[in-house]
């Protein structure tokens, strides 16, 4: 369900008007969408679902509590005020509890687009259909979701802050397999509006590399030069980016940032000079969330400018303990990217591999960030210049701060989506990468 | 296990299914009362008959009907303070529908007439646009009709305990552990309460409650010189069961044990790579059980079903009763009946009575899970009840049941394990985990290692992890324990489907020794 703005902001005010805590903060969220999910050419499972939530948090003094619900009649607000209220006072104090922020300036949301939250079922199983019909011709197997949503949410304190979001997106995922069960190919995308999406366009990508990829043969792990698709690199680049940059335990010596002999690397430069990465909630082509922790306006970020570490994300609370502006988290992430096409990447390439995407990505070691995950769904051998045949998955084991100090080439930064990353709209080029570790063979197609 | 799912419910649980604990009753009680809270039987029987009447005046052949309640509540302490109290509870309903064999579902949080009829109206629609992509239509097996209620047996009523008292064991956990040597530690106590009520145009008309309890600890040392640091997580699994589980556990022990193991981390040497028998600790192995088994053995993913997102698998129908997937000691069950498992219900969210039932029968695959309109694909019946919808919004999806390695019935202990082992390494606990889409390759970190040389332990190694292919992994498994050894882990958060969803779900293992594994060593150079 969607609230518009006048709305949300009548019901924080009736929350907060109830509330008898120093402090109140009133979250709200909903949202409604539509999907089809479809494999082995038939639709499987197709839905509507629709969510309408409310989260109140209390303080008294140094104490806080919170409570969230789903019954947004008065008397359950009434109760949901009353019970984060009883969780607060339940509470021992907590030092680091921060009073709620006042009124803040916010840039205008650009994450909105009507034909997405208009988008009809009809509509969305139109633009499957050609997938489907391509893929019978071809006699593979196509697999996929196709998800538009539209949500909102706002935030309000007691002392003055109110702000509300709308956003959209769009999610296409697409498999096709042959039958034999030799070749797989994947493409997928995200948007914000569902009438620039290419569902036909995305199919044709995901079969032309089912069938190329058919019959692999397996190559010794060790080294390689490896070409890493946009959507593998959001999966890397937005893990280390959303989940590892953090000022705080790099002070505390606990993260892949902290110097030798205490404090952090930021500053300081250890990635490559051709990486620069940032965020930006404005961003025309992957733009995201007006705000973040606590009601922080989003702003633009850079994480990484010219391999120089620049921030790290950094609560209020550390914010304040060590004399720093609070550097809330990421609503969306871009890489710069470069002007060597994907083509050229290959050109350039004398023996290498190329990578449509990675699968079951985890932490091995957070001191160095070392990760573990394998390809899927299309590895392909480079040989001077050229693709010359498909090869079987492999297992890696890097880390993405050496593979930033490893890039040999950038492409044209797009938006993209990996199913390991950062879960915020990304924007991110191809990379051509020097010295990535495939440390065994996955015959798994 | 889902990854981002993980992270969050170890960060704090902060999504909106969080919720009010019975605690609170007695004060707000009469205003806390939700649409559905407030619902009797006849009541929620009313808008279950509302949305199948609806549904099947529109033509649909099949419909079932979903309301339920969660109830959250959330307590995380770091070092001397606590970091975070909530409490918070999310009710709505789903309708689904099958029209000409294709599905729609469509769910809300509000329980009144007209949005019950609204939802259906919106499935309906769901299903009539889909019908184009429709190739092949689903068709559904007979399933009994059920009326019934199922209360998941427990002793003390994890609600029922004051926050206060949790606060304070989460504060007196961290702090054993700072006095043993640690710098930082974490400890977390989450419970949930599913309410569930479940009817369909079958005639079924079922009544469920049962309750989880997840606890997670860690405690962190660093050494500001060299700028290395080690952390150790506690082994307590996330379990199905009354807050007697939590006062019978001795978090003291284990967080000043843990201090002084993330500590000897630090000094320990590094592993050398290469091939090592391994003695798994079931604390270990479950999860390995999990990843390598429970997911290879879904039918779902033997169909093609979740090829765009989960995988599909290597187990393939024609390898039903063929398949040697394990040497002769190894037998898996599936058993949602289970006392203290996490998926233990009494009906499936089709609305099939749960069971066991063998997967893997002396290393021999024998047996998929599945959740209707799937069995008869193979040649089979009918679904085996391991249906599950992580909310009231979702679809109901085939899920795991508790998959469990059945015991030794010979006497075997672990220093039975142990003692025929000339060079290896024994391991416990989790770390890191990852297996490919098919289920084949695989590769498990775990929190210590320790060397095992001529029989005996020889002290403790760091940053290692094995990795192997799992039909070779469980055929050179030579050695188990016996029921003594039995261990209940489990995960909260295992992902699966599209859109997303999280199922918990446990696996009983005991100590097993596997010959010849390939061992990495994940130490890197860092940037400092």
């Amino acid at each position: 369900m969607i609230l518009n703005e006048a709305d949300a902001r009548a019901l924080s005010h009736k929350v907060l008007a109830f509330s008898k805590a120093e402090a109140c903060l009133v979250s709200i969220g909903g949202g409604e969408g539509r999907h089809i999910r479809f494999a082995q050419n038939r639709a499987t499972t197709s839905g509507a679902p629709s969510s309408l939530s409310m989260s109140v948090e209390s303080h008294f003094g140094q104490r806080s509590g919170s409570a969230s619900g789903t019954d947004l009649s008065d008397d359950g607000l009434t109760a949901l005020v009353a019970a984060s209220e009883d969780v607060a006072l339940r509470a021992p104090e907590n030092p680091e509890l921060m009073p709620p922020l006042g009124a803040q300036t916010y840039p205008a949301g650009t994450n909105y687009a009507e034909a997405t939250r208009r988008a009809t079922p009809d509509q969305l199983a139109a633009a499957i259909a050609p997938v489907l019909a391509e893929a019978e011709a071809k006699q593979l197997q196509s697999s996929g979701f196709l998800q538009a949503e539209a949500g909102f949410s706002s935030f309000a304190t007691n002392k003055g802050l109110f702000v509300y979001d709308l956003g959209t997106d769009v999610l296409q995922t697409i498999t096709a397999r042959t039958p034999d069960g030799t070749g797989s190919g994947w493409a997928g995308a995200a948007h914000v509006d569902f009438s620039k999406l290419d569902v036909a366009g995305l199919g044709s990508i995901a079969i032309d590399k089912a069938i190329r990829s058919q019959k692999p043969q397996a190559l010794e792990p060790g080294k390689y030069t490896v070409l890493l698709e946009p959507s593998a690199v959001s999966d890397l680049v937005g893990i280390l980016v959303a989940e590892e940059f953090d000022q705080r335990s790099a002070d505390e010596g606990r993260n892949f940032a902290t110097k030798k002999g205490g404090g952090s690397l930021v500053g300081q430069k250890i990635f490559g000079d051709n990486v620069t990465v940032y965020s930006d909630p404005a961003d025309p082509i992957a733009p995201g969330s007006i705000y973040s922790d606590d009601g922080l306006p989003a702003q633009k970020t850079m994480w990484i400018e010219n391999g120089v570490l620049r921030n790290l994300q950094c609560s209020r609370f550390w914010a304040q303990k060590s004399k720093r502006a609070p550097v809330p988290s990421p609503t969306t992430l871009t890489m710069v990217g470069g002007t060597t096409s994907t083509a050229e990447m290959i050109k350039q390439t004398r023996r290498g591999l190329l990578f449509t995407r990675f699968w079951y990505i985890r932490e091995v070691d957070p001191q160095t960030v070392l990760l573990t995950g394998l390809t899927r769904d299309g590895v392909f051998l480079i040989e001077h210049g050229a693709i010359v045949r498909p090869v079987h998955n492999f297992r890696f084991n890097e880390s993405p701060v050496a593979m930033l100090n490893n890039v040999r080439a950038i492409g044209p930064s797009v938006r993209t989506y990996g199913e390991e990353g950062a879960g915020i709209p990304v924007c991110m080029p191809p990379l051509l990468v020097e010295e990535f570790t495939l440390s065994s063979v996955s015959d798994a197609v | 296990m889902n990854r981002r799912s993980f992270l969050r419910s170890m960060a704090g649980c902060t999504c909106a299914t969080l919720l009010p604990s019975t605690l609170f009753l007695g004060e707000y009680n009469a205003a806390a009362q939700d649409a559905v809270q407030g619902l009797d039987l006849a009541g929620k029987m009313r808008l279950a008959d509302l949305a199948i009447a609806f549904a099947k005046t529109q033509g649909a052949s099949y419909t079932d009907f979903r309301l339920c309640r969660y109830q959250t509540e959330y307590v995380e302490a770091r070092e001397h303070r606590l970091e975070e109290s909530s409490i918070g509870f999310s009710a709505g309903f789903n309708v689904r529908v099958l029209l000409d064999g294709t599905w729609g579902y469509a769910g809300s949080p509000l329980a009144t007439d007209d949005e019950v009829r609204a939802a259906a109206a919106r499935a309906l629609e769901m299903a009539r646009a889909s019908r184009r992509l429709q190739t092949r239509p689903f068709v559904l097996e007979d399933i009994p009709a059920y009326r019934d209620r199922w209360d998941m047996p427990m002793g003390i009523d994890p609600f029922a305990i004051p926050t206060d008292d949790k606060i304070a064991k989460l504060l007196a956990i961290n702090d054993a552990a700072l006095k043993a040597g640690a710098n930082y530690a974490t400890a977390s106590f989450a419970f949930v309460r599913d309410e569930k009520f479940f009817a369909s145009s079958r005639g079924s008309a079922i009544e469920q409650t049962r309750v989880r309890i997840l606890p997670d600890t860690e405690v962190t040392v660093i050494d500001k010189i060299t700028g290395k640091f080690a952390s150790c997580a506690g082994l307590a699994a996330p379990r199905g069961s009354g807050y007697d589980y939590l006062t019978s556990y001795d978090f003291i022990g284990e967080a000043t044990r843990n201090a002084g193991l993330a500590r000897e981390k630090l000094a320990a040497k590094p592993v050398e790579p290469g091939t090592y028998d391994l003695v798994l600790d079931p604390t270990n192995l479950w999860l390995t059980i999990h990843e390598s088994v429970g997911h290879p053995t879904e039918l779902d993913r033997a169909l093609g079903w979740e090829a765009n997102f989960a995988g599909t698998t290597f187990c393939t129908p024609d390898q039903l009763g063929k398949l040697q997937y394990g040497s002769d000691l190894m037998n898996i069950v599936a058993d949602r009946t289970q006392e203290g498992g996490l998926s233990t219900v009494g009906y499936d969210d089709d609305g099939v009575r749960s069971t066991a039932f063998p997967i893997i029968q002396n290393g021999l695959f024998v047996n998929y899970q599945m959740a209707i309109g799937q069995a008869q694909l193979i040649g089979l019946k009918q679904s085996n009840g391991c249906a599950f919808a992580d909310d009231w919004g979702s679809f109901p999806i085939q899920r795991m049941p508790n998959v469990s390695l059945q015991p030794n019935p010979q006497s075997c202990k672990l220093d039975d394990l142990i003692a025929d082992v000339k060079h290896g390494l024994y391991i416990v606990g989790n770390g890191s985990w990852s297996i490919d889409q098919q289920r084949h390759n695989f590769q498990f970190g775990g929190q210590v290692f320790y060397e095992i040389r001529h029989g005996k332990l020889a002290g403790m190694v760091r940053d290692a992890a094995y990795q192997g292919i799992t039909t070779e992994f469980w055929n050179s498994m030579d050695g188990l324990g016996d029921k003594s050894t039995y261990f209940l882990g489990g995960a909260p958060n295992c992902g699966k489907g599209q859109p997303e969803q999280t199922a918990p779900v446990s696996h009983g293992a005991v100590p097993a020794r596997f010959r010849q594994v390939t061992v990495l060593n994940t130490e890197r150079k860092g940037v400092a």
